[in-house]
């Protein structure tokens, strides 16, 4: 799944999963809408093509970016940031990674002569501050290294909030292969059941045979799980390294960093890279390919790793926790309004019975309509709760908006009247057919106009205002629901749309604003609202205006 | 003179009901849908008998409780409640009726209560 996360701008922390073509921009009708003043209200597109997924430049006043570079048209690649006006946006496109059972693929063999490697050199966490400014004598490669692991520290943080370990791993692993000239990489993750590393990720660079089982050895595992210190291992032997006529030109040499991912808290897993070469090509000037740099700024990505790791791991429990809070939240809110339902009926069904008993036709027909009075809350309270747990596609017609908001109008006079409230509605003239889903929108208008109804029940001169809003060539079609109750405070704003919170006295589940925001902005629209205490509110529908022959579903027309 | 009942419930329809049936068995009903103004009336007519919602705004705050309870006292009403009582609150918790509640075990003490009071 192709995904761009937002890292820097308004919009941060949003992740956006990619469908097969879409827009960016600032304007509502984009798929990914930017809160972006510099952004263009149609800055980009991006399209999946057979090579991968195309960023298009749609002529936008400020550019767009890729990795610095302004582009027109460029293929995108995962870890490619993505810069529109001031958003910066990080492409992952994790396609390539089919999940893999690696336990076959990867050895961990008990002795370390069995290998026949040797550590070489060891190195320590703070041994290896690759994170320090680069001075005059690093090498050219590990300056560059240095500078390249801050884009690292951050792209993986920001990888991380996906919460998606294996995403993460995979991305470390590319970043890895893109520095180191390894052959092989495995990360090793610790089990939080068991404690055991257990493979999470591997990769071979492309033309190397993965045909030999990857041999890890125990005793190189356990050395630097034990001293927290990442380990540079040949199977050289030393004497032979420089003798031409030894074994090393039969056979080549394997060499292998192994560093700990070390966390915060403690130990994550371990980072695994090695490195063969044949005989005959022993390189000139140095007797390994990897050397105590490698090993060091390996060292500084385990650590960097285990932090995005933990942070991944930290999320997951976090958000799983706060969903479970919010579940409870909700069960305990939810008996809450069953509780009253069911007492309501309980007290009609009583009318009833003594209406019977008594033969009083009047006091059966009040009890009766108590108990109706419920039926019809169960049942909105069902159709609610069913519309927010279900993430729908809503079913684009074409159809009239009017005719939408007049059905809703018309449900809702009855409990208007009760409630003695006055619902002026007035349909605009000469509005075009739209496209969207009447059936979703009725029930986004009815919950806002119930609110409103609600809103103002006891005032005197209580009025619901609804009426639509559009001009010829508007992005936006807009349903306006006032009323002159209340009102809600600046901070209460927020909370009307999240779920269950229900303010006191409020007839409704709670359930009801959520629902008809979820509508709308599966249109691709939202739900605005202003308010002033003890004026009223106004409650501001906006919907994507999109003419019926835009319409790209061909459903067949309402009539 | 006859017997009076002081329902205080935020919900129209469990009022409607215990005003029906009460009506209908010859008590005089006083209604409010929340505490303070319940408090008021109380106050103004001493019904016998004191219905009182915990759901009902301001019903669980303490100085009104314990004004209700001073009222109770004075006056020797009786009080029914609806909904779980806090411990430590100063009401009586003699006649408690977890919601949600069957009508005619209210309806029932309701009378008995106020039949006491006569």
């Amino acid at each position: 799944m192709a995904s761009l996360f937002v890292m820097q701008g308004r919009d941060r922390g949003k992740r956006f999963e990619l469908p097969a073509e879409l827009t960016l921009g600032r304007d509502g009708s984009n798929l990914i809408q930017l809160n972006d003043s510099e952004a263009s209200r149609q800055h980009a597109r991006v399209r999946k093509e057979e090579a991968g997924y195309l960023l298009t430049d749609l002529s936008s006043s400020n550019g767009s970016f890729v990795n610095n570079e302004p582009v027109k048209e460029r293929l995108l690649k995962t870890g490619d940031r993505v810069l529109l006006g001031r958003s910066l946006m990080l492409f992952t496109d994790t396609q390539e990674h089919s999940s893999q059972n690696l336990a076959h693929e990867v050895d961990i063999v008990g002795e370390l002569h069995t290998t026949g490697s040797r550590i070489l050199k060891s190195v320590s966490q703070d041994q290896s501050e690759v994170f320090r400014a680069p001075d005059s004598a690093d090498s050219p490669w590990l300056a560059r290294a240095r500078s390249n692991l801050q884009i690292m520290y951050r792209t993986a943080l920001a990888v991380s909030h996906t919460l998606d370990i294996d995403q993460l791993l995979h991305r470390i692993m590319e970043l890895i292969f893109e520095w180191v000239e390894a052959d092989r990489g495995l990360i090793m993750l610790s089990s939080h059941e068991t404690g055991e590393l257990e493979p999470a990720v591997s990769r071979n660079r492309k033309g190397t045979k993965p045909d030999e089982k990857l041999s890890v050895s125990r005793t190189i595992l356990d050395y630097v799980l034990q001293h927290k210190e990442g380990v540079l291992t040949s199977d050289a032997k030393d004497d032979e390294r420089w003798d031409p006529a030894n074994s090393i030109l039969k056979l080549g040499v394997r060499e292998a960093i192994c560093v700990p991912m070390q966390g915060r808290y403690g130990i994550v897993g371990v980072i695994y890279i090695d490195t063969y070469t044949a005989p005959g090509k022993l390189p000139l000037r140095t007797p390994n390919k990897f050397t105590e740099e490698h090993l060091k700024l390996m060292v500084a990505i385990g650590h960097q790793a285990a932090l995005a790791v933990e942070d991944t791991s930290y999320y997951s429990a976090m958000v799983h926790a706060e969903r479970l809070a919010a579940m409870g939240q909700t069960i305990a809110t939810l008996s809450h309004h069953i509780k009253n339902i069911l007492q309501g009926i309980r007290g009609g069904s009583y009318l009833i019975e003594e209406g019977l008993k008594g033969s009083d036709q009047d006091v059966i027909r009040r009890g009766w309509r108590i108990v109706e009075k419920n039926q019809e809350r169960i049942s909105s309270l069902v159709l609610d709760m069913l519309t927010f747990s279900k993430d729908r596609e809503p079913e684009l017609i074409a159809a009239d908006l009017n005719e939408t908001v007049s059905d809703v109008v018309e449900l809702m006079q009855i409990r208007a009247a009760e409630a003695v409230v006055e619902l002026a509605w007035q349909p605009l003239a000469n509005l075009p057919m739209f496209t969207f889903d009447p059936e979703l929108l009725h029930r986004a208008i009815l919950n806002v106009v119930t609110n409103a109804i609600d809103a103002c029940e006891k005032q005197d001169g209580a009025e619901v205002a609804v009426s639509i809003e559009y001009a010829l060539g508007d992005r936006t079609v807009r349903i306006v629901v006032s009323d002159n109750g209340a009102g809600i405070a600046p901070d209460d704003i927020k909370k009307i749309f999240s779920v269950f919170e229900s303010r006191k006295g409020a007839r409704g589940t709670g359930l009801g604003l959520p629902v008809s925001q979820k509508i709308l902005r599966e249109h691709g629209g939202d739900i605005l609202v202003e308010s002033t205490l003890g004026v009223g509110s106004k409650f501001v529908l906006e919907l994507p205006a999109l003419a019926a022959e835009d319409s790209k579903v061909g459903k067949t027309i309402a009539s | 003179m006859p017997s009076s009942v002081l329902v205080v419930d935020p919900s129209a329809e469990n009022r409607e009901v215990l005003r029906t049936v009460l009506h209908q068995r010859g008590l005089k009903i006083y209604e409010a849908d929340e505490a303070t103004s319940g408090l008021a009336l109380a106050r103004e007519h001493h019904p016998d008998v004191i219905v009182l919602d915990l759901d009902a705004e301001d019903a669980t705050s303490g100085p009104l409780q314990l004004q209700l309870r001073q009222e109770l006292d004075r006056e020797s009403s009786s009080l029914i409640i609806l909904g779980k009582l806090r411990t430590g609150s100063p009401l009586p918790a003699g006649h408690t009726l977890s919601k949600p509640y069957h009508f005619a075990p209210l309806v029932h003490t309701i009378q008995e209560l106020a039949a006491k009071a006569a």
